[in-house]
């Protein structure tokens, strides 16, 4: 099996706090990868260094076999990035801001043109290409990063929260488009903790707590004897057994106060 | 019951207006010094314009003052939105009124104010300082109600449309722009104020030969054209005045009623503006050259219009740029070197690119892999820069020339303002890579907390390490100058200056393209505070 990523030894820490405890994983080249775990365990942190964003204090990244931060001109051409919680450039259409994408990324200006209108068609946003970005709603903003992560045609495509705040008809052109996208032997990464949503999209999974991976494999592996990823997930967080229902044994309908 | 409604609407404002001033002592003395100050320069101007009785440009002077009252009625709703709460529909959405009763009371409450005082009192004063015999009088009072009306229902009328927009997006985009509105305003202001005390009030007679036309001014135009037996003049003026106060009432009351039965804007306008006009390129990207610099030029100049933010800065360097050696050359202080402020203060939009960029540098960071993309990355931003500063700093400099009649300097002046520019452009690129900050796209800060002094560092130092640049010209010029025959030789300034910045904003591109390459994550964590 090939990896599409492998990365060693991965650190980051922000001031006292640990956000990435020493990551070592071997992403399969040709899966759907999900990437889960809580709030806080350190996913964005991850995927920002392992696309270049970010800086990690140790640790190496490779992907598709070329060092992410010796040979960024191997790497950059062949990476797609949908990040979190940065901006898009907003001040342009979606038609203009997927021109411009391709075009810095080197791309001839026909050729550009000619995939821009089909990804807008394909991810519904036809109507509104000539709208302003800042204008867009949540769901529309992650098509229109999809789309620009897509133009170049990258080997890998790293997603960090795709479907955050997307309504379900977007969330189910997204996943259309990203299954077409998988399909032909690409790799998806993306992060997520909605588990049901992992569940029924990826073959592989890494489990991450606390800035460390706690599990990974296929999804059969990591699941083992649990009924569903959530509870297989539980466990391996160390969220289980804190049942909430003894402790507010006042909270319901029927007897008042 | 529409009286009930009117009574009960003035009573609300009388209460906010005593409730605010029982809220502390501070701001009850504030109030009552600010109404006693306001009052006293009412009196002063009512007094002042009595003086002018007589004077063969009185009628100037008056309804140039309705005109700029009105301006002043106009704007006040749009910068001081919380001023009046009675200002604020909306909070009346909930009680059951009709719009007719709703419009009359809320035009009597806007009478009842320090503001409408002041109004009147300067009405009062324009109307007598042109009345003359007892027609005029008559005209006058009528002129007088007729003006202040108009003058509270314009308020009222762009109160509510501010309403509407400052829940859109534009709206949001416009408040970034409106305190440029007030510093500029101001600049000409202070510039007309000392040329009147110059040359005299003659200056106004052709602005007044028009406002007096212009509602509400028309109203007092009426009172002077009683006053010179032309009755017919007179009511024309009068029913443009009340034609106006009809207009802006109906507007208003249109406004008014749309924006109680309708959502409010921001989840209004997803619906209306998604009909869009269509976006074509303005075939400024058919004269740009292809790749990384064509796409990088065009983006630059769509945001400098587009971008609140960066059309502010863009403004005021253009302001700034031409009203100083402009300003400087007609009060006679003038001297051709200030014409390269325009150079100067259009250069530093080269200072922080990746900040202007915000977190989504991203974009940009995920598509340079070499030193050699940085660098044309910021050659295009350079570029961009030069296709409006460029023809602008140079007319600049021409027009500063022509009003002084000094040509002979103007190539020394060319070649200085080219010099500094390609200076500035040299050291802005390099202090976007070495000290990039956020700017809040919120707001009227252009810093993030905690970066001031970053933005000091590269603002000042690079603004100091540009004029280090350009000492070579510099000497060069204060050379010739000193030099017996040097004037013959001044032209050499021209090609020397341009080809010297030239050199040096490129020098200076190279030097920065490598940091920016090494340094993206940094930048892109430095330009996605705040």
């Amino acid at each position: 099996m090939t990896s599409a990523v492998s990365v060693h030894g991965l650190w980051k820490r922000f001031g006292q706090q640990i956000a990435v405890a020493g990551i070592d994983l071997e992403l399969p080249a040709g899966k759907f990868i999900g990437l889960v775990g809580p709030n806080g365990a350190g996913k964005t942190t991850t995927l920002s260094m392992i696309t270049g964003l970010l800086r990690p204090d140790q640790g190496s990244v490779s992907v598709v076999g070329h060092d992410v931060w010796r040979d960024p001109v191997e790497v950059k051409a062949r990476i797609g990035v949908l990040p979190e919680g940065l901006r898009l450039f907003e001040r342009l259409s979606g038609r203009e801001l997927l021109g411009y994408s391709g075009r810095l990324r080197g791309l001839p200006g026909a050729e550009v043109d000619k995939r821009a209108a089909q990804l807008l068609d394909v991810l519904d946003l036809a109507g509104a290409q000539h709208k302003l970005v800042v204008d867009y709603s949540t769901g529309m903003r992650k098509k229109i990063g999809l789309a620009a992560a897509l133009l170049h045609n990258p080997e890998v495509l790293f997603l960090d929260e795709p479907f955050e705040g997307v309504d379900p008809v977007s969330a189910q052109t997204i996943r259309g488009v990203l299954e077409r996208y998988t399909a032909s032997g690409a790799t998806v990464v993306f992060s997520s903790h909605v588990m049901e949503l992992v569940e029924s999209l990826c073959d592989w999974v890494a489990v991450m707590a606390a800035g460390r991976i706690r599990a990974h494999g296929t999804l059969a592996e990591v699941r083992g004897e649990a009924p569903s990823l959530q509870q297989a997930f539980l466990e391996l967080v160390g969220a289980h057994g804190r049942d909430a229902g003894s402790d507010l044994d006042w909270l319901g309908g029927g007897a008042a106060r | 019951m529409s009286a009930d409604v009117t009574a009960v609407v003035v009573r609300l404002k009388l209460s906010l207006l005593r409730n605010g001033l029982r809220q502390s002592g501070g701001r009850r003395a504030a109030y009552v010094a600010s109404a006693v100050i306001t009052l006293l320069f009412a009196a002063l101007q009512l007094l002042g314009l009595i003086a002018l009785r007589g004077n063969a440009h009185a009628v100037s002077v008056a309804v140039l003052l309705v005109a700029v009252l009105a301006v002043g009625w106009a704007v006040m709703p749009l910068f001081f939105p919380g001023g009046d709460e009675t200002l604020d529909p909306t909070r009346l959405v909930m009680l059951p009124l009709r719009p007719r009763p709703l419009v009359r009371a809320l035009l009597a409450a806007s009478l009842v104010g320090i503001g409408p005082v002041f109004t009147l009192c300067l009405l009062i004063g324009s109307a007598v300082s042109v009345a003359h015999g007892g027609a005029a009088y008559v005209v006058a009072v009528v002129g007088v109600v007729l003006a202040l009306l108009v003058c509270v229902a314009l308020a009222r009328a762009v109160a509510v449309a501010n309403i509407r927009l400052l829940t859109s997006r534009k709206g949001r985009d416009l408040a970034v722009l409106s305190g440029l509105v007030i510093a500029i305003g101001a600049q000409l202001a202070n510039f007309g104020v000392q040329r009147l005390g110059s040359s005299g009030l003659a200056q106004l007679d052709p602005a007044g030969d028009v406002l007096r036309w212009v509602p509400p001014a028309s109203a007092i135009g009426a009172v002077d054209s009683a006053s010179s037996g032309s009755y017919g003049v007179a009511v024309a003026q009068l029913v443009l005045s009340a034609g106006a106060l009809v207009a802006l009432v109906a507007l208003w009351s249109r406004q008014l009623t749309r924006l109680m039965i309708s959502p409010d804007g921001s989840t209004l306008q997803a619906a209306t503006e998604s009909a869009a006009r269509e976006r074509t390129s303005t075939g400024l990207g058919r004269l740009l050259p292809g790749g990384r610099t064509g796409t990088v030029v065009e983006r630059s100049l769509r945001y400098i219009w587009r971008d609140p933010k960066t059309k502010a800065a863009w403004v005021t360097s253009l302001a700034i740029g031409l009203i100083v050696p402009v300003f400087n050359a007609l009060q006679g202080t003038g001297s051709i070197y200030f014409a390269c402020f325009a150079a100067g203060m259009l250069g530093i939009q080269m200072y922080n690119q990746f900040g202007q960029d915000t977190s989504a540098f991203w974009m940009v960071a995920t598509t340079i892999s070499s030193p050699r993309d940085a660098y044309v990355e910021l050659r295009g931003r350079a570029l961009a820069l030069l296709v409006i500063t460029l023809p602008y700093a140079t007319l600049v400099t021409v027009v500063t020339t022509a009003m002084l009649g000094d040509w002979a300097r103007l190539p020394e002046a060319l070649g200085l303002s080219f010099a500094l520019l390609g200076a500035m452009l040299a050291t802005g690129a390099w202090t976007s890579a070495r000290f990039p900050y956020s700017i809040p796209q919120e707001g009227y800060k252009n810093v993030a907390p905690g970066q001031t002094g970053l933005a000091w560092i590269s603002i000042f130092g690079g603004m100091i390490a540009a004029a280090l640049l350009c000492a070579p010209v510099i000497t060069l010029t204060i050379w010739l100058n000193v030099m017996r025959d040097g004037d013959r030789w001044s032209w050499v300034l021209l090609p020397v200056g341009a080809l010297y910045g030239a050199a040096v904003t490129l020098a200076g591109l190279r030097l920065a393209a490598p940091r920016t390459a090494a340094r993206l994550p940094e930048i892109l964590a430095a330009v996605s505070k705040g």
